[in-house]
């Protein structure tokens, strides 16, 4: 009968409850679309950094982080490349000579970082072949070829196979210049890759810095990045003389962002919460002072105390679980449909590609957050009806009897 | 036995600041079967002796037994389930639950009695029809007249099967016709079943038909007296 009296006193002025109800719906919405939106970004970002950039695990020679400098490198570099090609849970694996160099044209000059590549496994680890956009990838039968992203080739106002001289330093320390022929240009999504990158093939590079068969660096995708820690171990293992690193040591920004993402998120949601239970208390109290008479009729006939407060907890409980599974399947339409098609920020494109984002960002689909608003909703339902309950028991019947 | 003592009731409202001396050391003996009508000019005290007695409040000084119970001391816990077993009430405004059917209002009492279902059912047609009003079982109270709302009343006070029932002003709010059907109704069950009607009214329809007139007069029952009914 307590659950009768509950539901049906919901529904006694039925303005207000559906108030109360819709604004637990749109909070349970907007907490869940932005945590799947958030999450989605944030997965955008690491997937962008890892594919395009990172990868998920880098070897080095040991001193080569600290200051990157050219003579840090690793010998019999294809050796190296095979050998990691053929390790369990790897997907594929690439190794790269890096140096820092001064790209110049008639505009102007920059600095870049170039990344002599192998043309086969660049393009298996960092799929660098579908970000031409112009022009060509590397072939076989040119020498000192050079791709820079379409970006900085405006900058530096460089048409496609133009020649351009980069300068550097090779393994003996000397300044070296080179003329290399602009071949392609690509897109990246991530506009400071975009800004410092140049890609040239790895044998020719490796002629000019002074030293065949050697790289910095050996960039290896796994099958699944679950097995992260299991193949870095590994591979340590097999190169005990190199230093293996996965991506969350080399870039510890990405974990700090995620976390950092993770903490405005559980704020937001208890924000929102928060107004929430101070719109369930507006809402509970006006319904315990107007039926103060009635209240008090029932603690007169007999109702104790208890059964009073749990039922002003019940009607409260139950706006929260009207409002709360309507919240959850609207998000859950919303977030899976964007989880299919994505949500184009093209306003904001260029800000997001600086930061490393893709422009569509798909939501994330995480039954975990579902689950945690679900008992959100009851507990902020909970802490809502605690005040007006009180209010409610604190009644003296003699006096709420009379009350008009 | 099912009788009502007061012993020496006195009640003082704000007796830091303004004391207002609302009864003055009332004796009183309500005994079973009684048809009572307490009487007054307004401010004489009927509804505070009426509270004090039906133990909604507590007196600032002596004592109320309720069928050999001592109620004066009973915590406000106890005092409530005092109330749910021993004492019936009606109330001027009706305050039935208004989201509740007649059958539901009156059943509600017997749920908090903890009775089983069969035996609320049946009493609950039972007293409907009793009330006259078996043909409105399912109407919520919106749906009825203000003096079918105080048979529904009347009904639920007789429900939980108390000692007696109390009626604050039953008749206040209804039109003459009725409030000879609700009396009508009260005095027959009166005389049918025994039941003790104690009334706090100002309302010469009802006090016609009591057999025990008490007048209080600034907190002080002036006369208390037996009477032959009208009816």
């Amino acid at each position: 009968m307590l659950f009768k009296i509950a539901w049906r006193n919901i529904w006694r002025s039925h303005t207000r409850s559906l108030v109360v109800i819709g604004a637990i719906v749109v909070g349970v919405w907007a907490v869940i679309f932005l945590m799947s939106f958030s999450d989605g970004m944030i997965k955008s970002y690491i997937n962008n950094s890892i594919e395009s950039e990172i990868s998920h695990i880098q070897i080095h020679h040991p001193d080569f982080p600290k200051d990157r400098d050219a003579i840090y490198v690793m010998d019999q570099a294809a050796a190296l490349q095979q050998s990691l090609q053929g390790m369990e849970h790897v997907q594929a694996a690439t190794v790269r000579s890096l140096s820092s160099a001064m790209i110049a044209s008639a505009k102007g000059a920059r600095g870049v970082q170039i990344k002599a590549v192998d043309p086969t496994g660049e393009a298996e680890v960092t799929r660098l072949d579908e970000k031409i956009t112009e022009g060509e990838y590397f072939s076989a039968d040119k020498k000192n070829q050079l791709i820079l992203s379409k970006r900085l080739a405006e900058k530096l106002n460089i048409k496609l196979r133009s020649k351009i001289v980069l300068t550097f330093t090779n393994l003996n320390g000397d300044i070296t210049a080179t003329a290399m022929r602009v071949v392609g240009l690509y897109e990246n999504d991530n506009a400071m890759i975009e800004d410092l990158v140049v890609y040239t093939p790895l044998s020719d590079f490796n002629q000019i810095l002074g030293k065949e068969d050697i790289a910095h660096e050996a960039a290896i995708f796994l099958k699944d990045p679950e097995y992260l820690d299991t193949v870095q171990a590994a591979m340590q293992k097999q190169y005990p003389q190199f230093l293996v690193e996965t991506y969350k040591q080399i870039s510890p920004e990405i974990e700090l962002f995620n976390s950092q993402m993770q903490i405005s998120t559980i704020m937001f949601t208890v924000i929102v919460m928060l107004a929430l239970v101070f719109g369930i208390i507006n809402t509970m109290l006006m319904a315990v002072l107007e039926r103060i008479r009635e209240l008090g009729m029932l603690m007169a006939v007999g109702m104790n105390k208890v059964r009073v407060f749990f039922m002003i907890v019940l009607e409260t409980v139950m706006l929260g679980l009207v409002g709360g599974p309507v919240g959850l399947g609207l998000a859950y339409l919303t977030v899976s449909y964007f989880n299919r098609n994505g949500i184009d920020l093209g306003n904001w494109s260029e800000a997001m590609r600086q930061f490393g984002m893709s422009r569509i960002v798909y939501t994330t689909i995480n039954p975990g957050i579902f689950i945690i608003l679900a008992v959100a909703v009851v507990i902020t339902a909970l802490v809502g009806s605690l005040y007006p309950a009180w209010k409610a028991v604190r009644l003296r019947p003699v006096d709420a009897i009379r009350r008009i | 036995m099912k009788n009502i003592t007061t012993k020496g009731i006195t009640k003082v409202y704000n007796p830091d600041t303004i004391p207002v001396v609302a009864l003055d050391g009332v004796d009183l003996e309500i005994g079973q079967g009684e048809f009572t009508a307490i009487v007054g000019p307004s401010g004489s005290g009927k509804t505070t002796l009426l509270n004090i007695i039906g133990g909604l409040d507590k007196p600032t000084h002596g004592n109320v037994v309720i069928s050999g119970t001592d109620i004066s001391g009973l915590s406000d816990n106890k005092l409530i389930e005092f109330r749910k077993n021993h004492i019936g009430f009606v109330f001027q405004a009706y305050n039935l639950i208004p989201v509740l059917t007649a059958t539901e209002n009156i059943e509600f009492v017997m749920l908090l009695q903890n009775r089983p279902a069969s035996e609320r059912n049946a009493r609950t047609n039972e007293l409907l029809e009793a009330v006259g009003l078996g043909d409105k079982k399912n109407s919520r109270p919106a749906q009825l007249s203000g003096g079918q709302q105080q048979r529904v009343a009347v009904a639920r006070a007789l429900a939980p099967k108390p000692d007696f029932i109390l009626a604050d002003e039953p008749t206040a709010n209804l039109d003459s016709k009725s409030t000879e059907n609700l009396l009508d109704i009260m005095a027959r069950l009166n005389h049918e079943q025994g039941i003790t009607f104690v009334f706090s009214t100002h309302d010469q329809r009802v006090i016609d038909r009591a057999h025990r007139v008490i007048t209080l007069v600034d907190g002080k029952i002036a006369t208390d007296v037996k009477q032959n009914p009208l009816k």
